[in-house]
């Protein structure tokens, strides 16, 4: 049963990693991120590209997807979502729009493959990453065997809430960035640049899902696809937390990955993935702004 | 000098004389791939019902349709030749045989658990009938639950896009019932009233093209209805609708089962066309395009969604003599879906009917406005 | 002359903090009745109270003789309380003709309304509504582009479209110019007699405009109740509004 328990624990930890990013920029922006998957996408991929041209490992490609993504994540905002601020939905959409080109400029390898030309590492077909040797293998905690890279990614996971929290409680962005949460005109008033922060805001989260991307990369399949399922599930473990609270999103992610794993290993994970559907619904259904969510006045 | 209402309609008579007049011109190739297309109009109706008129946006309307579809389709797997158990009268799926139980008794009743369901099926007017009845009545059943809790906006979006998703994996999971993954192909004609109803004859394409055209012209008179003038107002402010006295849910229920029964029936007229079903027809990604669809087309305009749909379509097909073209497109779509939303929220339609209003006002200046009211008032 | 509206030691506790504490009012045939009061005094939350938004936790609420206590908003409403809100709520995308059709449309089921156009007698109040709220050369104006004014009047026309036996008007001025405010006083002013309206308001040289019966307001209770003169001259109204620079 620990087992099953650790399996559910590594599933909410990759859950909770793709939407940390996400709680940031739904919760604190009022902007759904359709193109948040192929933010994890492009960090997955950079995985790749590390490895082919640079000959480093995943460990080397963290910081490297971190700054890729979220200098796209700044361009994004800059362009397109910075024109959207206030229509929800019109958010999902556009950048709906965004995640299809950013699929389709990697399958077509950044248009080289029009002109015959092939860049390694890029195109449709699917990439793997070999994780190295020392996160290979088993640790044993206690009584428990558990895959050492799976235990690294709840470690990245750890830390990298820790440090969201961190960034989001305990500095002066953090301050403006609740502050515009609470109510951009308000805070715009008291001088805060809302353009610039939301901006930062906006690429901090993308670089969350680069990282992410890099973690999943090491025991899932790399295709230009890919990014599409875990913003689902990372939107939906935002919705069910509560918009708006980090520490909403942390718990939604231990529940929903636990769900999963559990339903898992007594059915099958077609019927896990179905059993956590379930309960979303029922959860939006009954308490709309999520199980965790501050009280709003 | 015509009104704005007047070249609304012209512009109703002109798409459906069109689609009308295709067979005309068109080999029995393209009319196949152009019915796929006006299915795909019907879908841009039922989106732009919901989201322009009821203002849901549904990201699950691929529920509906695959609905419709899955229904369709095992009606016509049982009147396949081809794809049943050989030389017995009883119809049985390949697929059943190949997954049963060895000593299981090759009959629908009892192959599996559950392929009981399938019986009814083997009449077509029971497919036909529950490929509109089961959305319609899913939508009821989740539309009642979600407008009685006032539930709205994103989360509604929300509820139907983990909905569709659900129903698409217990599709897949319900193998020994469904074909799972590789969902129902090698499908036979339907035949109905003694017409065969082969994908690539003309009929098939006047049955789709004449059930777009119906219901093009029942959607926009059921929305000129003052139930459709209560459902724009509920659009626009539920509250203050509910404080003027009506049931805003019922309303909200009422349109949202028409739009799903509008989407079934292009799930049915799909497998009609297209002879398969799939589970894909409930993927995210299908959802969300209607809505791309719907958007160029505009969202607020029943015949800009479902000439957004065909049209989009159309180019597609045009461009996909090359496998590079294709991708290209798609990248290209992308960039469209993006200048819309930030460009011309109101789609082609609104572009048009800004347009239509500037040509109008233009030749209407020289009447003076203090005649426009008092006309109305004697008129109306 | 009767009672329109019976309202009888009626409150509501928001996590023990009392907004309305055991009203009672009566509202006669006809009568036009000013709700006063300083912000939090209660008078929003009484419309809530008696419109429906608000569950009550003690006391009923009649009409005529119908006890619509905690009934759901659009039962209200159908029973004859028409509410015009604080903030202008109208339908933005459609013209004020068609906005005012949605008011007319009488029945509330969706069955009922599978139907083209109004019957020949509402189109007939529709025309007298345009005129009334002054927006008859405005009648083919999409909503949203109108002025806050021509909003708030555009409000009242959509409830006065279906002649309820009370009309709650919530600060109908608010947010208005002088001129506006004027041409909303002579709005109510007209309806006086043939409807029966309670008016919550701030701005006094309005109230004295429209003014018959007043009934102040204050911590949730009601402090006074009588015509305007009596009303300045009560002592415990002035002691309310001491140092808040008394009522002008």
């Amino acid at each position: 049963m620990a087992e099953v328990v650790f399996i559910g624990l590594s599933l909410a930890s990759v859950l909770l990693l793709v939407a940390l990013g996400l709680a940031i920029t739904y919760g604190a922006m009022g902007v759904i991120n359709m193109a948040h998957g192929e933010m994890v996408m492009l960090g997955a991929y950079t995985t790749v590209l590390t490895r082919i041209y640079l000959h480093l490992d995943i460990l080397a490609a963290i910081p490297l997807a971190f700054i890729a993504t979220a200098l796209i994540g700044y361009a994004i905002e800059r362009v397109v979502v910075r024109r959207l601020y206030g229509r929800l939905l019109d958010t999902l959409l556009a950048t709906w729009g965004v995640a299809i080109l950013i699929q389709q400029a990697v399958r077509l390898e950044l248009g080289a493959s029009f002109f015959g030309l092939h860049i390694a590492g890029l195109g449709p077909g699917l990439q793997n990453v070999a994780v190295p040797p020392e996160l290979t293998g088993a640790l044993t905690l206690g009584s428990v065997q558990v895959n050492a890279f799976r235990a690294f990614i709840i470690g990245v996971t750890l830390l990298l809430t820790l440090v969201t929290w961190l960034l989001m409680y305990r500095t002066s962005i953090g301050i403006q960035v609740r502050a515009i949460m609470r109510n951009p005109r308000m805070a715009a008033a008291c001088g805060i640049d809302v353009d610039r922060v939301n901006a930062l805001t906006f690429a901090y989260g993308s670089g969350l899902a680069g990282v992410a991307g890099v973690m999943v990369s090491g025991f899932k399949t790399v295709f230009p696809d890919m990014g599409t399922p875990m913003v689902v599930d990372a939107f939906l473990v935002v919705v069910v937390g509560g918009v708006g609270s980090l520490l909403g999103s942390v718990f939604s992610a231990g529940l929903l990955g636990q769900l999963n794993g559990v339903t898992a290993f007594l059915a099958n994970d077609i019927i896990a993935r179905a059993v956590v559907f379930a309960f979303v619904i029922a959860v939006i259904m009954t308490r709309p702004r999520g199980l965790f969510s501050q009280k709003a006045r | 000098m015509p009104g704005k209402r007047t070249l609304d309609y012209a512009a109703y008579a002109v798409f459906i004389a069109l689609i009308l007049c295709a067979p005309l011109v068109l080999e029995e190739f393209w009319l196949n791939r152009i019915a796929k297309f006006l299915v795909y109009g019907l879908l841009g109706v039922a989106i732009a019902l919901s989201w322009g008129y009821a203002g849901i946006l549904n990201l699950g309307q691929g529920l509906f349709f695959g609905l419709g579809a899955y229904m369709m389709a095992m009606s016509l797997k049982l009147a396949s030749p081809t794809s049943l158990q050989q030389g017995s009268a009883t119809p049985v799926p390949d697929f059943m045989l190949w997954n049963a139980e060895p000593g299981a008794k090759t009959d629908l009743c009892c192959i599996n658990h559950g392929s009981f369901l399938w019986t009814p099926f083997q009449n077509p007017w029971f497919g036909i009938g529950m490929a509109v009845l089961a959305p319609v009545l899913v939508a009821t059943v989740i539309g009642w639950v979600m407008f009685r809790k006032r539930i709205s906006g994103v989360f509604v979006s929300i509820i139907m896009l983990a909905l569709v998703l659900l129903v698409r994996l217990v599709v897949i999971d319900a193998q020994p019932l469904t074909n799972g993954f590789n969902g129902l192909t090698d499908l036979g004609n339907l035949t109905v009233l003694g017409v065969e109803l082969d994908p690539y004859e003309v009929v098939t394409y006047y049955v789709v093209a004449g059930t777009l055209a119906l219901a093009l012209i029942a959607t926009r008179l059921l929305v000129e209805t003052r139930a459709g003038l209560i459902l724009q107002a509920i659009r626009d402010d539920q509250n203050r609708v509910r404080y003027l006295g009506f049931d805003v849910p019922l309303y909200q229920v009422f349109f949202f089962a028409v739009s799903a029964g509008i989407a079934g029936v292009a799930g049915l007229l799909y497998v009609v066309v297209a002879q398969f079903a799939s589970p894909t027809f409930m993927d995210l990604s299908f959802s969300i395009t209607m809505v791309v669809w719907a958007a160029v087309g505009g969202r607020a305009s029943l015949l800009g969604a479902c000439i957004g749909a065909i049209g989009i379509n159309i180019i597609e097909a045009g461009a996909s003599e090359t496998q590079a073209l294709v991708q290209a497109w798609r990248a290209v779509i992308g960039l469209i879906f993006v200048l819309v939303v930030l460009y011309l929220p109101r789609g082609v339609a609104g572009f048009a009917s800004d347009a239509a209003d500037a040509v109008l006002s233009r030749f209407g200046r020289k009447r003076p406005p203090a005649a426009r009211p008092a006309s109305e008032r004697v008129a109306s | 002359m009767s009672a329109v509206l019976t309202v009888d030691g009626l409150g509501v506790a928001f996590a023990g903090f009392k907004a309305v504490d055991g009203v009672s009012l009566i509202i006669e045939e006809g009568e036009l009745r000013v709700l006063l009061g300083a912000n939090g005094a209660g008078k929003t939350t009484l419309m809530d109270l008696i419109s429906g938004k608000t569950k009550s936790t003690q006391g009923r609420v009649h009409l005529r003789d119908t006890d619509i206590t905690n009934w759901e908003e659009p039962a209200i409403a159908r029973a004859g309380i028409g509410r015009k809100f604080q903030i202008p709520s109208v339908f933005r995308e459609l013209t004020v003709r068609r906005n005012l059709e949605v008011a007319g449309c009488g029945k509330p089921g969706v069955f009922a309304n599978l139907r083209f156009g109004l019957p020949r007698a509402a189109r007939r109040r529709l025309d007298e509504v345009l005129d009334l709220i002054g927006l008859a050369d405005e009648a083919q104006t999409v909503a949203g582009t109108l002025s806050h004014g021509q909003t708030q009047w555009l409000e009242l026309g959509l409830l006065v479209m279906q002649d309820p036996k009370l009309l709650l008007l919530d600060e109908p001025t608010a947010g208005m110019t002088a001129a506006e405010t004027l041409r909303t006083a002579d709005i109510i002013k007209s309806l006086r007699g043939t409807h029966t309206i309670i008016v919550v308001e701030h701005d006094m040289a309005f109230v004295r405009e429209i003014a018959q019966r007043i009934t102040v307001m204050h911590l949730g209770q009601v402090l006074a109740e009588g015509d305007m003169a009596s009303i300045e001259a009560d002592p415990r109204v002035r002691a309310a509004y001491l140092g808040s620079k008394g009522i002008h």
